[in-house]
Order: C-alpha cells, then sequence, then structure tokens
C-alpha cells in the first residue's frame, strides 16, 4: 500500500535555529497517526511544512505522492487541517464561514455543508455568529470546515486541546471512525501520552525537532516487562530461583516475587518450582506501563 | 482549483459583512449630505458675473505681458482668456457651486474620504487575516497565494468603485433636491484646437472624479503593499494617510530646490496640476505622470507580491 503522507528527510531552519532535523515518516490510508511531543518539540512547525504555510529547508513532502512544494495546489486538494486553534471569521456565522471554504474548493455542495455541519452537531448554532461560540463549538466547526471537502488526508494540531473529557472521547470515537470506515489518514498532534494511547494507532515522538521514534500502540503495550509470582514458602523459592538465572535482578514485593523474564522461560520455571516443592498461588504477567516505556525511550523527559 | 470569482466573492463577503464597512459608507452619505446642506445655506453668488469676468479677463492679460512666464502656464492662461470671452459673448454664466452640477463637481473633493476608507480596508485585508489567524486556514486551500492576494487587492479597489459609485449618487440625487435641475443644460466650455466648444456638463464632473482618483488607486496600492509585508494593519492604515495628507507638502517643498522631485510619487498623483497649467517642476507632462504612477503601481503590486508569496506563515 502507497503512504498517503510522506516525510522524506525534512529540515527546517529559522534564521540559524535547526527546528526540524531530518525529520522522516509515512502514514497510511486507514490509520490514525500520532505526533507526540512536549510544547516547543516541533509539532505545528511540522504540520505547517506538511500544508505548505512554511517552506520546507530541504528535504520533501509528498502527498498522494505529490510534492506539496512543488504542486501545492494539486497536493492539497485532498487535505483537511486545523492548524494551532481553530480560528474563524468571527463576525460571520458558523454557515458563511463553511460558505467561504467550500468556495475554495470544487464540488462541496448545500447538501454537503448541511451534512457535515450534522456529523459535527452544530445544527442548532450554526446561523449564530461564532463570536458567541465557546472553544469546544470552535473545534467543531473547524472540523467541520476540515471535512468539508470530504480529505483522504485529516491533520489536526492538538484537538483536543480546551475539551472536557466527554469530548475527548467524541473526537477520539470519531476519528477511529473516519479512519476505519472511510479510509482517512489521520494526524494528530498532542504533547499527552494518554492521548496518543487512546487516540491513536502508530505514533512518533518528536523531542528538540528530532524524531525519537515510531512505536505501535498495540505492540507497544503488548511488551513484558516483569512476571509475578506468589509462592509459598518465599526464601526458598528465592534461593531456587537466584541460583536458577544467577545473572537477572530479582524483587521480593509484598505481593510477591517479581522476575524480568522472557515469556518462554514462563513454563521452564513453573515446572522447576513445583519440582523443588514450592507452592504456587499465583502467576500474573506484568507488561511495562506505556509511561514507563515512554520515559526509557525519552531519557526521562519532561512529558506529561 | 478555486476560480478568482469565487475567490472575490468570500473577500466582498468579509469586507461587507462587517459593522465597520457600513459605519463608512455611513459616514460617505452623511458627508455628501452635509456638503450640500451647508453649500446651500452658505453660498452667496456673484451679484454680477459678468463684471467679475471682465476682471478675470483683464487681471490674465496683464500676467501674459510677463516675460519669463512658464510656457505650460502662459498657454492655460490664453485658454482661460479665450474661454471667458466665449461666456461674456454668449451669456453662459461660470458653473456655480449651488447648482445641480456645480455641486456634483465639488463632491468630487470627497473622494479624499473615499480614499481613506479604501486605504482602511485595502490595509486590513492581508494584515487582518494574520491578526484574526484565519490565515492559516486560507492558504491551505486548492489556491495560489497569488490569486488570493489578486482576489483581495481586486475586492479593494472594487470597493473603491462602489463608494465613487455611491457619493456620485447620493451627490446627485441631494444636489437635485436642494438646488434643483433647471440648469442641468448648462454647457462646459472646453477648448480644444483653438477653439472654444461647448460640451455636455458630465463629462467635466466625470473628469473630475477621474482625476482624484489617482491618489486613491496609487495610496490603496501602497496601504495594501504595507499590509502584506508587515502584517499590521495599523502600521498600513498610518504610513498610508501620513503619505497622503504629509507626502505632497514634502515634495512641494522638494520641488521647489530639486529637479529630481518630479520622480516622487506625490509630484504625478495631483493631475489636476496638468488643467491648471501649473505642473510641480518644470517640464512635467500628463503623459510623464502616467508613466510614472504606472511604474509605481507596478513597483508596489510586485512587492507586495513578492513578499506574500514567499514568507512562512508563522502567525
Ligand atoms: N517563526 C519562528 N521563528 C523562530 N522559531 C520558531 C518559530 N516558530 C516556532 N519556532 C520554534 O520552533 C520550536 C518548535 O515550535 P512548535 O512547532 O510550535 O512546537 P510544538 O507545536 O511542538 O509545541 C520552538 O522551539 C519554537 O520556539
Ligand atoms: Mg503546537
Amino acid at each position: 500500500m502507497n503512504p498517503l503522507l510522506q516525510l522524506k528527510h525534512v529540515r527546517k531552519e529559522i534564521g540559524r535555529k535547526t527546528i526540524i532535523h531530518d525529520l522522516s515518516l509515512e502514514v497510511f490510508a486507514g490509520e490514525v497517526f500520532g505526533l507526540l511531543g512536549p510544547n516547543g518539540a516541533g509539532k505545528t512547525t511540522t504540520i505547517r511544512m506538511i500544508v505548505g504555510l512554511m517552506g520546507i529547508t530541504s528535504g520533501e513532502v509528498l502527498i498522494n505522492g505529490i510534492s506539496i512544494a512543488r504542486d501545492f495546489e494539486k497536493a492539497i486538494q485532498h487535505v483537511g487541517a486545523i492548524v494551532e486553534n481553530p480560528e474563524m471569521y468571527k463576525f460571520l456565522t458558523g454557515y458563511q464561514n463553511l460558505i467561504h471554504y467550500a468556495r475554495m474548493t470544487t464540488g462541496v455542495t448545500e447538501e454537503r455543508i448541511d451534512e457535515v455541519v450534522q456529523l459535527v452537531g452544530l445544527e442548532h448554532r450554526i446561523h449564530d455568529k461564532v463570536k458567541t461560540y465557546s472553544l469546544g463549538m470552535r473545534q467543531r466547526l473547524g472540523l467541520a470546515q476540515a471535512l468539508l471537502h470530504r480529505p483522504s488526508l485529516l491533520i489536526l494540531d492538538e484537538p483536543t486541546n480546551g475539551l472536557d473529557p466527554a469530548g475527548i472521547r467524541e473526537i477520539r470515537d470519531y476519528l477511529r471512525k473516519l479512519a476505519r470506515e472511510e479510509g482517512l489518514a489521520i494526524i494528530v498532534s498532542s504533547h499527552l501520552l494518554t492521548e496518543m494511547e487512546m487516540m491513536c494507532d502508530r505514533f512518533a515522538i518528536i523531542q528538540h525537532g528530532k524524531l525519537v521514534t515510531i512505536e505501535s500502540v498495540q505492540e507497544l503495550s503488548k511488551q513484558i516487562e516483569k512476571v509475578l509470582f506468589t509462592v509459598e514458602p518465599v526464601e526458598k523459592a528465592l534461593q531456587l530461583i537466584q541460583t536458577r538465572y544467577p545473572h537477572i535482578n530479582i524483587t521480593h514485593t509484598d505481593q510477591g516475587i517479581e522476575i524480568p523474564l522472557d515469556y518462554k522461560e514462563i513454563p521452564n520455571l513453573t515446572a522447576a518450582l513445583v519440582d523443588g516443592q514450592i507452592n504456587i498461588y499465583g502467576i500474573q504477567v506484568l507488561a511495562k506501563s506505556l509511561e514507563e516505556r515512554f520515559l526509557e525511550m525519552t531519557g526521562g523527559n519532561e512529558i506529561v | 482549483m478555486s476560480n478568482l470569482f469565487s475567490l472575490i466573492q468570500n473577500e466582498n463577503m468579509k469586507i461587507y459583512r462587517r459593522f465597520g464597512t457600513w459605519v463608512m459608507i455611513g459616514l460617505l452619505v452623511l458627508a455628501s449630505v452635509v456638503g450640500a446642506v451647508i453649500t446651500k445655506t452658505t453660498y452667496r453668488e456673484p451679484a454680477d458675473w459678468k463684471a467679475e469676468i471682465a476682471s478675470e479677463i483683464s487681471g490674465a492679460k496683464e500676467q501674459l505681458k510677463e516675460k519669463n512666464i512658464q510656457k505650460t502656464y502662459k498657454e492655460h492662461l490664453q485658454q482661460q482668456v479665450k474661454i471667458n470671452e466665449y461666456r461674456l459673448e454668449h451669456n453662459i454664466k461660470p458653473l456655480q457651486s449651488n447648482t445641480f452640477w456645480g455641486y456634483l463637481v465639488n463632491s468630487a473633493d470627497i473622494i479624499s474620504l473615499v480614499t481613506l476608507f479604501t486605504i482602511i480596508v485595502a490595509a486590513g485585508s492581508v494584515a487582518s487575516e494574520f491578526s484574526w489567524g484565519t490565515i492559516k486556514m486560507l492558504l491551505i486551500r486548492p489556491a495560489s497565494r497569488a490569486k488570493i492576494l489578486l482576489s483581495k487587492y481586486i475586492a479593494a479597489l472594487l470597493f473603491a468603485v462602489c463608494m465613487l459609485g455611491l457619493l456620485f449618487l447620493v451627490s446627485a440625487v441631494a444636489s437635485a433636491i436642494l438646488f434643483g435641475i433647471e440648469t442641468i443644460r448648462e454647457p462646459y466650455l472646453a477648448y480644444q484646437n483653438g477653439t472654444v466648444v461647448e460640451k455636455n456638463m458630465v463629462i467635466y464632473v466625470l473628469q473630475a472624479y477621474a482625476l482624484n482618483c489617482a491618489d486613491l488607486v496609487m495610496m490603496a496600492t501602497f496601504a495594501f503593499m504595507i499590509s502584506a509585508v508587515f502584517r499590521n494593519q495599523s502600521l498600513a492604515i498610518g504610513l498610508a494617510t501620513f503619505s497622503l495628507f504629509i507626502g505632497p507638502q514634502i515634495t512641494f517643498f522638494l520641488a521647489m530646490k530639486f529637479d529630481w522631485a518630479k520622480y516622487l510619487l506625490f509630484a504625478n498623483t495631483n493631475l489636476t496640476q496638468y488643467i491648471d497649467g501649473m505642473p510641480m517642476v518644470k517640464g512635467m507632462t500628463m503623459p510623464f505622470s502616467m508613466m510614472m504612477l504606472f511604474l509605481y503601481f507596478i513597483l508596489f503590486n510586485a512587492i507586495a507580491w513578492f513578499t506574500f508569496q514567499k514568507r512562512d506563515i508563522a502567525a
């Protein structure tokens, strides 16, 4: 499958400062892809380059295989985006705002506008002036303008900013639906790991303008950290395990004995414990939390 | 791909859906009506226009006797003498302010207000998108930046055209009501190929409007350029209005000392100088000024276009 969005060795310099260093990534149709990083990491700058608001110092951005720098109008045609806050014309109504953006593309009918308004749940307030809208309503209107022309790539910069937990959940479900059912490629940025975990299939971690790693949420949560054995008598068991794995760091907690162990070793150790006349009350796999993995990857840095 | 017409429609929506625009429109109507009322109440017709014209003729003839008189001014005086003599001969009263056409000609002075309002609109059209933050929504559509800029420029000029039309219309109506239309057949005396000819007065009014528009177009373009380059509406309004009011004075002083002053923008914006036969710098002609205005026009637009085209949008 061809990626819908490709970043190839993208660099951005402003003045003498390098803000993005050699960033490469690919986003595919049907997935929600996250850009995770603390404030000032370069998420918005990256998005600005993708949508052509900022020039690319070196490297290339391809949307559907078309270079945004060389063939802007063609490449941007299938992109819907909110960059930073969804700023709208406050002196116009929500509907007039949508008309404004509908006129800038081809093939957006009045029915489509109504459909999108329904979709984001603004039908009761769409003919009110935007200056009377709450932040949440502006986010919805922002989403509506981004979806108007049925884009195949949707880019949302910190979409959960200013939303309450219910709103966040709603957005999450909605994005997943768009990706699964309509096959959109969706990029969301956030400085919150928990949000990435909730919303994304994969996410890139960016720090100081550099790509740290790209992770799949599913795989990440599968990685085993430790196995917890609840046994009796503890002293005897400790001895047995220590002689069996002399180089492994074993900890003894209130719950039992925690051993960093490979998946395949669990049956072997269980058999050995049974052979050693030790009573086993429980065996529990302790997955390393995303948070811990994350701290590890970023060197314990400041992301919440 | 967006077409230019839709983009202009968008810009118009953003101009006319704003309260401030309607305040400007209201002020323009008010200025035109108040101007007519003031003229009605204060203007006093000369008791004996024939005597005044006669003294004008003799005054001009005195001046023509002087040796070191500028050639263009001399021609201008000679024409005036011919026209005034024609007046006396055919009993055609000079245009009075308290007549239908007289007030309409004077209403061309209110164009400076249209210029000011157009400066405000032009200065806002790019800069406001930046201050509202909507620029990043606007520029991620399948429309080139050049096209968007052009649509904004055209919308600003359309605004000027509408305001001029409105000014003309309101002034005509106010004039007709306050001064009556009995004098509507009054001819305009023009000097053509050595003879005086009678023409329809509407030509004279349109000429008065047209001559005042050079300023309007140039300052709107200047404000538009500042707006696109600095993305700051106040700065654009400030610089453009400051130039509009102070520029001609400075140019006037420079023109007294230096010949190169004729290349300055404000030496050329006032095209009535050629009608009055008194160009700011000796040797300047209407085609020369037209040429200079055209060059400045190209320059302003090129700067606006180039900076808008290239820059990163970081707002
Ligand atoms: N126009 C600019 N000029 C100079 N530095 C900038 C500019 N825009 C952003 N930066 C810098 O680039 C870095 C990344 O910013 P940004 O992309 O906004 O981060 P994020 O969206 O991840 O919070 C920050 O250190 C910021 O100070
Ligand atoms: Mg940001």
